[in-house]
């Protein structure tokens, strides 16, 4: 198979000439390859791609013999971007992708603070809405609905404003874009439904209790919790302002037996708070990349070409803070002129800013080398 | 010793396989001509016959299972083969329901052939993640959205669980049918036989004519006329691809109507929605990533076949070969 290598457009061809800016960042990233960890499980069943400065792939359909060939391309090549394939493949430099026969593939989630993002620079308030966001993914939904154990899983930083959350399990590798699909709806409550989960028999009225499994019972329980709140309660029904009303409709709740909560239009009012709160139940995923067995995904303690941090692997969400854990390049200083009016920002313990444009300052490296990457300062 | 009242109900098992390769069962022709009927009543009726279960006919529904799967195989059809597939699957759902009330052992010996352990919750039963997202047919019913899913497991209903085997019977026969090998003459004629039974629009469909269209559009109008179900991209590249070089939405929506889960309605809007929203052309790489590439053209979107096969392109391979 290895003819196909041969097949594929010629690298390096119709180039632009690069910039010093992209000469210098590659030569850091270079050297930094020569001694790092490179955190790809089974190499040699993956698909590489690289990208550069004006591509996040730019080559695909790579295939590395093992970990020592990927380091070699790295620190020769040394691409701005590292992503690998999410696929294990029998041949996985072969092309059209159906020749690479797919063997398998982790389940994969990624989490991206871009949806409530509010610019080019990372914001500390954003990266910990992300942050709680892949923590909820765990907690509530990989662990205890999906059955996955805590070592079946690893936890990246993007690198950039978000975490990829890898699943490695057996019962689930072989499992198609459909099904993977399913899965990612399941996280995102996409097509949730108050019918299915409420239901009536002859004039009784049930539905979840807090002990079921799946969004029914996550309802149950969080409506519980919301009920201790009175204006909560009391925008239900004002009766609920007695205690023992209250404690009429918890253990009524308790037992998923919704029919003699006293409460006028029950139904109306439960369907209402059902779509109040589902979205605060739902996981925010993006659920293309879950159901894409295919996706080439940045390899993990990679550098990410956006920012120049580590996409790195995390063991405790609680503790890692990405400006502070995430920066490689530490030692040394770099003198840049500032193109883009930039804001504020701490990296590491080096807070820095706000510069208009035109500026030139001598930073700590990881603070110039940031600056390069999201293309708001030039060398000087 | 082979259960063989188990065997000739569910003659897809391993067991029954065993058993047949055993006992060394012989086709005789009037077997072969039992076989054939059950291939033409699935292919008519969308049923295959459940027979009466007298001792001494059931090593001859194994061996007439046999056969049909010969006959099916040498008609090599994917259109023939899916629905030969679903009506077994129908038959052996008909018995798994009568067997849940009387022998529910035999249900455990199928599921089990499945790899899949259905574990007692009540009156309901909890099913393993994996094996319900795979075994579950795609419909709202069975959302997964809207389930009790808990460490790993899916709680389904006593007849879910049987509905969900139904749907693994029917992959498994999809998947492992053709058979490839020589067939002897009176098999070979009725697979022949059989492709009459192929309804006549299905293949007026195929052969569209559309000599021009990049090969990964006429697979997927191929594949949508042998009701094989395409996944979402699929659809909406293939409608956008249609919407582009001008076919009216009519004849859209009638590429669409052998979908297995076709409804005239949303297929309609749907295209319709493509039409005055202007979507995009996925680029060739996209239609890669989407697994519906199937040929490397090199034309980079599927909208520039035409042109890469008959025009610029080939000028421009020509000219850089001269220099």
């Amino acid at each position: 198979m290895d003819g196909h290598t041969q097949e594929t457009e010629p690298q390096h061809a119709h180039h632009a000439p690069r910039t010093p800016e992209e000469e210098f960042l590659r030569r850091k990233f270079s050297k930094f390859y020569e001694k790092s960890r490179l955190n790809v499980l089974r190499p040699e069943s993956r698909e590489f791609g690289f990208g550069g400065w004006e591509k996040k792939i730019e080559f695909r359909h790579i295939r590395v013999k093992n970990e020592e060939e990927l380091r070699t391309r790295l620190v020769n090549e040394a691409p701005l971007y590292i992503s690998h394939s999410v696929a294990y493949y029998e041949y996985p430099d072969a092309r059209p992708m159906v020749k690479k026969n797919w063997l398998s593939a982790d389940l994969v989630f990624d989490l991206d603070a871009a949806e409530h993002s509010c610019g080019k620079f990372t914001c500390q308030h954003c990266m910990e809405k992300v942050k709680e966001e892949a923590r909820q993914l765990i907690e509530e939904f990989l662990l205890p609905d999906f059955g996955f154990s805590k070592g079946e899983l690893s936890v990246n930083f993007s690198g950039s404003r978000g975490y990829h959350v890898h699943v490695r399990s057996e019962a689930v590798s072989t499992l198609d874009r459909e099904a993977r699909r399913e899965i990612a709806d399941y996280v995102t409550g996409t097509g949730l439904l108050f019918d299915r989960l409420f239901w009536k028999e002859g004039k009784k009225f049930f539905g979840p209790k807090p002990t079921d499994g799946g969004f029914g019972g996550k309802f149950a329980r969080a409506f519980m919790k919301r009920l201790e709140d009175e204006e909560f309660a009391l925008s239900i029904s004002r009766k609920l302002k007695k205690p023992e009303e209250k404690a009429k409709l918890l253990s009524a709740i308790q037992a998923g037996n919704y029919d003699n909560i006293g409460i006028a239009n029950r139904e109306e009012k439960l369907q209402e708070k059902f779509s109040q709160m589902k979205l605060t139940l739902a996981g925010r995923i993006d659920s293309n990349v879950t159901a894409d067995t295919s996706k080439l995904i940045r390899m993990a303690d990679s550098i990410h070409g956006g920012s120049g941090f580590a996409a790195k692997s995390v063991s405790s969400l609680d503790s890692f803070e990405p400006m502070r854990d995430a920066p490689i390049f530490n030692e040394g200083e770099q003198k840049v002129k500032v193109t883009e009016a930039v804001p504020v920002l701490v990296i590491k313990e080096h807070s820095f800013g706000p510069f208009s444009v035109g500026t030139t300052a001598t930073l700590p490296l990881a603070c110039a080398i940031y600056l390069l990457c999201k293309k708001a300062a030039i060398l000087a | 010793m082979a259960d063989l009242l188990f065997c000739s109900r569910y003659p897809f098992t391993s067991q029954a396989k065993d058993y047949v390769t055993q006992s060394g069962l012989e086709l005789t022709f009037s077997l072969v001509e039992k076989a054939e009927q059950r291939v033409t009543n699935a292919l008519v009726s969308g049923k295959v016959k459940r027979v009466a279960e007298l001792p001494e006919a059931r090593e001859e529904e194994l061996a007439i299972y046999a056969g049909a799967r010969m006959i099916v195989s040498s008609a090599a059809n994917r259109y023939i083969i899916n629905r030969y597939a679903v009506a077994e699957a129908k038959r052996a759902g008909e018995y798994l329901a009568s067997d849940d009330a009387s022998n529910a052992e035999y249900v455990a010996l199928v599921a089990g052939e499945f790899g899949v352990k259905f574990e007692k919750k009540g009156k309901d039963f909890l099913v393993p993640l994996a094996a319900y997202l795979s075994f579950t047919p795609r419909s709202m019913d069975y959302k997964l959205t809207n389930r009790e899913v808990e460490k790993g497991f899916v709680l389904v209903s006593r007849h879910e669980r049987i509905r969900m085997l139904e749907e693994a019977v029917k992959k498994k026969i999809e998947e492992s049918l053709p058979i490839r090998a020589k067939f002897s003459e009176d098999i070979a004629e009725a697979g022949k036989r059989m492709l009459s039974l192929i309804p006549k629009i299905e293949v007026a469909t195929v052969s569209v004519g559309q000599e021009n269209y990049p090969p990964c559009v006429k697979k997927m109008l191929e594949d949508l006329a042998l009701s094989i179900n395409l996944p979402h991209t699929a659809r909406v590249a293939l409608a956008i691809y249609l919407v582009s070089v001008g076919v009216p939405t009519d004849r859209i929506v009638d590429y669409f109507r052998h979908a297995p889960d076709f409804s005239e309605k949303t297929t309609r809007y749907q295209v319709e929605h493509i039409r005055t929203r202007k979507y995009n052309m996925p680029s060739c790489s996209t239609m890669d990533s989407y697994g519906i590439c199937i040929a490397e053209c090199r034309c980079g979107t599927p909208l520039r076949y035409r042109d890469a096969i008959h025009g610029a392109r080939l000028r421009r391979i020509a000219s850089e070969k001269k220099d």
